[in-house]
């Protein structure tokens, strides 16, 4: 207790001395939080942006469907499976698809596309295709189509443009259908952008003289933890003609991605822990050699060298423990106005977009985070306290006394 | 083969004057439709860098069913390609197989052409797809032309802005054609000329495709031999006869 | 002058612990800075040599608009002076000549749309390593008259290693191109849209194939060190003839270029955040320094020293002493990038397995670039130097009397 107080009181003896290493704790952990906010936001927004793009957190396709992707190979007995999907408590919304290769033409030129017929509103639950249109509006009229600023842009055409798409119905006999531009959306993957035309399943069926088959279903789960718990027991529900899917079962190029920066953040991050530890290291060794006189003076009046260890990392816990709260405060403040503010990263918004990260990067901390950094923060300035406690404790009286500053 | 043969909306027999753009077209159209053709063809393809000219036979009943048989170059001699409505066979004789071409092949180029699997098979009907204007009358190719409009319905599934289209007073014979995309750009030209009689009926012999978003391209056809109604009926376009045609 | 340099220098050997604490906070930043960087650009490095040698290359030798059209009206007969010019550049290392086309592949029933690509098999394989991906059967070689397809494409076909397949395309100037080929090998990708599409024939096959006799639709280039690609690139654009281009990987690929421009931006950002630690680390130093010697200032301002002399001196002491830990800290930081460089660190777990799986080698690329050896010395440098400013407000501050007596004595 008596240590405790001493200590204490040393802090406070040196006010600038203190605020020195206080500061320099504070920043540190600032920092610290600050970065892996920033990495953790680059990684949520990279998958985020995949899942609302049209990922979902969980896929339903026919095992046949995935190896050939016919448009005879549509999901069984749909309003069954639907029922199973409402029923189970972690689905949160979903999503049917139609999906046909097929091709776009204008009258300059023609591409392949996959068609992807929607139920609007069912879609707007699910993925961000409505809050990706950049001019016109979303699916409302009967015969109305939204392509990607890309395709737009190859196809030569714009908003209230004649498309016509050509896609072999269920017979296999071509069908040739126009559609008006209605919307042109821009996602931050301009491949996906380049690849996809979205129609309303009601035309569709129209088209095919049938219900528009369902090739897909995608949903949106509650808890991303419980996400493979989540799949299995779907397909277990299921029968077994439908394969049940997690986004990281169909994107690996993504985990992989994702597991790289992780990777080579977490790097970044123990370099920047490292430099913090031996910033504070030669910020307290000044401080002791600063104070040489003083613990000589302590010694020679007989204190034990042991407490005089314990005193000085007990200094430096106090230190960086008030550092810490400041920097926890600063990190958080920093994190708290950028998570809405975000950092413009738009130089490059184009690499980003290929990439399909967002060009706006918003730090995103999970709370866990603050406590687990403050403790590895705590931990970093008593192995920084040690070499200077250490050297200390090795003085001799004599000579520390009559050392000059 | 449709395309090849748009050139063929004639009808030499009916002559009248004050007729509606529709009657005009549809007069040839009546013609031409269910006609059951031969005819000997040689395309030549024109690109910047070579040109080549592939000879063929080819056995119709329009507008569903081709047989085209290739005489020349050597090195395809004896390929057959078959459409039936709007599917696309292929006989390769070197490995003695039939393979359907695939809507992902669609797009591909017919045998190094400015045409396309898909040109080949797109089906729209002129009468049907399209709403007719009578624009006047005009000279083209040395013969006194209707000059008609052509202006899709909104639900057709053409991707034409527009065509308008020249068509001889006295001869029906489609002379030329300008298809435009929705912005009033000219996109492709066809061009008919050198009529000749061909079992009876007047018909250009020579005909002319011009992409003009492809400069230096070009695709023609020669007609050497056409014959009308012969014997043939749909069985006659089969898989298992693609082999046997000669 | 030299008589204040002779002044910081004793000075500066008069205390040698603190010299030693100051010039080392300077050695660790210099250190970490270089090690972080050469570590970020080590891994663009990667990146690039990894994406290049899957498939584009460092640089492709193509006919004019081949790049857009890709057609066989682009491609071109090798000239000898082309060949030659090349085959004698010092700074290429491979030249993977290639034919590639689009085309029907066909088993019984099942018709797939896919890419066939003619390789020079001994080439493709030095650069993409494509032998290494044989899951079956045998790699071809120049002889070859059979297929090699990918594993997914073979599920898809429900053929294996001997079966026969039909391939049916288009040649050059438009003939049919049609062959019935022996399935010799089976390759894995780990792109699922490779795995599912790809194959390969031999280049002479593949020249009677599409009969396109002597031509190539490109001549892939891997250059020795990615410093070099643009001047090789000039060096074979001003001999090339007009019909030709050469192309690098970020014309061919932007959205890679952008990528890593992505990367780098987050980058630049921990890098940021790293000089911030840095500066505070060193700035923390220098004021523990300053404070320490108040009494020693304040004792040669009362005995006549002038302030600005004094000035001079501290300021020449921070140089030296930022010099001394940044030399320091590049001869330090020297030996341990080299090492890294030529011996990465190996990852290991489930991470590893994802990364053999895509056929890279799971390690942590480092880079050793003398660029980055100059330019982060200079960033640490001026920060030493911007912090070590804060000795001169103190002593412009410091009242002499209470500084020698120990009472803080500023201003």
């Amino acid at each position: 207790m008596m240590m405790l107080i001493f200590a204490w009181k040393n802090i406070w003896r040196n006010k600038k001395r203190s605020f020195i290493i206080l500061a320099a704790t504070a920043i540190g952990l600032a920092a610290g939080i600050f970065s892996v906010g920033l990495m953790t936001g680059m990684y949520d927004s990279m998958v985020d942006s995949a899942i609302n793009r049209g990922l979902g957190n969980i896929q339903l396709h026919t095992t046949a469907y995935k190896r050939d992707q016919l448009i005879r190979q549509y999901l069984p007995n749909i309003d069954s499976v639907v029922q199973v999907i409402k029923k189970y408590p972690d689905v949160k919304s979903y999503t049917t698809h139609s999906i046909i290769e097929g091709m776009a033409s204008s009258a300059t030129i023609a591409s392949g596309v996959s068609i992807v017929a929607i139920d609007p509103e069912l879609e707007k639950s699910v993925t961000a295709v409505s809050k990706s249109i950049v001019e016109g509006t979303y699916l409302e009229k009967p015969n109305s189509i939204i392509i990607g600023k890309k395709l737009a842009d190859k196809l030569k055409i714009k908003l209230r443009s004649r498309v016509v798409l050509s896609f072999a119905g269920m017979d296999g006999n071509i069908i040739y259908a126009a559609f008006r531009v209605a919307g042109i959306f821009k996602t931050d993957a301009s491949l996906f952008d380049g690849m996809n035309v979205f129609i309303l399943q009601n035309d569709l069926s129209t088209l095919l003289g049938t219900q528009a088959p369902i090739h897909e279903i995608i949903l949106r789960t509650h808890n991303s933890l419980l996400l493979e718990q989540t799949k299995n027991e779907l397909q277990h529900q299921l029968p077994s003609s439908i394969l049940v899917e997690s986004w990281r079962d169909i994107s690996p190029d993504m985990k992989l991605t994702a597991d790289i920066t992780d990777l080579t953040n977490m790097i970044f991050l123990g370099m920047i822990l490292f430099a913090l530890l031996f910033g504070l290291t030669n910020t307290l060794m000044m401080s002791v050699l600063d104070r040489v006189r003083d613990f000589g003076v302590l010694l020679a009046v007989g204190m034990y060298r042991r407490r005089l260890f314990s005193m000085i990392i007990l200094e430096s816990l106090f230190l960086s423990f008030t550092g810490g709260i400041v920097g926890v405060l600063i990190g958080w403040g920093l994190v708290q106005y950028f998570k809405t503010q975000g950092i413009d990263l738009s130089v490059v918004s184009k690499g980003l977009s290929a990439y399909g990260i967002p060009s706006m990067l918003y730090p995103y901390i999970r709370s866990n985070v603050y406590g687990e950094l403050t403790v590895m923060m705590i931990a970093t300035s008593i192995i920084a306290a040690m070499y200077p406690a250490i050297k200390a404790v090795r003085l001799k009286p004599v000579d520390a006394i009559r050392t000059i500053a | 083969m449709k395309t090849f043969f748009i050139f063929c909306l004639i009808n030499l027999a009916s002559i009248s004057s004050a007729q509606t753009a529709k009657e005009i077209l549809q007069k040839a159209i009546d013609l031409m439709y269910g006609k059951k053709t031969y005819s000997v063809i040689t395309m030549t393809i024109t690109k910047p860098t070579w040109t080549r000219s592939v000879s063929m036979k080819a056995w119709s009943i329009e507008p569903d069913y081709s047989i085209v048989y290739i005489t020349e170059p050597a090195r395809d001699k004896g390929s057959v390609t078959l459409k039936r409505k709007t599917e696309v066979w292929n006989w390769i004789p070197t490995v003695q197989k039939t393979i359907k071409i695939p809507p992902s092949m669609m797009l591909a180029s017919w045998m190094g052409s400015d045409f396309t699997n898909d040109d080949l098979v797109r089906q729209s009907s002129v009468i049907k797809d399209y709403d007719h204007k009578l624009l006047g009358e005009e000279q083209c190719e040395g013969y006194n032309c209707y000059k008609i409009e052509l202006i899709p319905k909104p639900e057709a599934g053409v991707v034409w802005g527009k065509i308008i289209t020249w068509i001889s007073k006295k001869e029906y014979m489609q002379l030329k054609e300008e298809f435009y995309d929705e912005d009033g750009v000219l996109v492709r030209t066809m061009v008919g000329s050198k009529p000749k009689m061909f079992d009876g009926h007047l018909l250009p012999s020579y005909s002319e495709m011009i992409p003009h978003n492809k400069p230096g391209n070009k695709t023609s056809f020669e007609t050497k031999e056409l014959d009308f109604d012969i014997d043939i009926t749909p069985d006659f376009f089969s898989i298992q006869n693609m082999s046997r045609v000669k | 002058m030299k008589y204040y340099f002779t002044f910081a220098w004793r000075n500066l050997w008069r205390n040698k612990r603190r010299t030693v604490l100051a010039a080392s906070s300077i050695f660790f930043a210099i250190m970490l800075a270089l090690m972080m960087r050469s570590l970020q650009l080590g891994s663009y490095d990667y990146m690039v040599e990894t994406s290049v040698s899957f498939y584009t290359g460092y640089l492709q030798i193509q006919g004019k608009g081949y790049w857009e059209d890709r057609s066989f009206d682009e491609s071109f007969e090798p000239t000898d002076s082309l060949l030659s010019l090349i085959k004698h550049h010092p700074h290429i290392t491979t030249i993977n000549p290639r034919i590639e086309s689009v085309a029907l592949i066909s088993h019984q029933l099942e018709t797939r749309i896919v890419p066939i690509t003619g390789i020079d098999a001994e080439m493709e394989n030095k650069m993409t390593g494509l032998k290494k991906r044989l899951v079956k059967g045998n790699y071809l070689n120049d002889s070859s008259q059979g297929i090699m397809i990918g594993e997914g494409l073979a599920e898809r076909l429900l053929v294996n290693v001997g079966d026969t397949l039909i391939v049916f395309g288009q040649g050059y100037q438009g003939v049919t191109a049609a062959d019935q080929l022996i399935i010799e090998g089976i390759v894995r990708f780990p792109i699922p849209q490779l795995n599912n599409a790809m194959a390969f024939v031999a280049l002479p096959k593949a020249q009677t194939l599409f009969n396109i006799t002597n031509r190539l639709t490109s001549i892939v280039l891997m250059v020795d060190n990615a410093n070099n690609m643009k001047s090789i690139q000039e060096d074979i654009a001003a001999k090339l003839d007009p019909n030709l281009v050469v192309m690098n990987w970020e014309q061919m690929t932007p959205e890679l270029v952008q990528a890593i421009e992505a990367d780098s931006a987050s980058g630049l950002l921990m890098l940021t955040i790293l000089y911030v630690v840095i500066g505070f680390g060193v700035f923390g130093t220098v004021m523990m320094m300053a404070i320490e010697r108040t009494r020693e200032f304040g004792l040669l301002i009362a005995l006549g020293m002038k302030r600005g002399r004094l000035l001079l001196v501290t300021t020449i002491e921070a140089i030296i002493v930022s010099l001394i830990g940044a030399i320091s800290g590049m001869i330090g930081a020297f030996p341990i990038i080299f090492y890294y460089s030529r011996n990465p660190v190996h990852v290991t777990g489930d991470l590893a397995k994802a990364y053999l799986a895509w056929g890279l080698e799971p390690i942590v690329p480092v880079m050793l670039e003398p660029k980055i050896f100059v330019t982060q010395t200079l960033v640490v440098l001026s920060i030493a130097l911007v912090t070590s400013l804060y000795p001169l407000f103190f002593i412009r501050k410091i009242k002499p009397v209470s500084a020698i007596q120990g009472r803080g004595g500023v201003r």
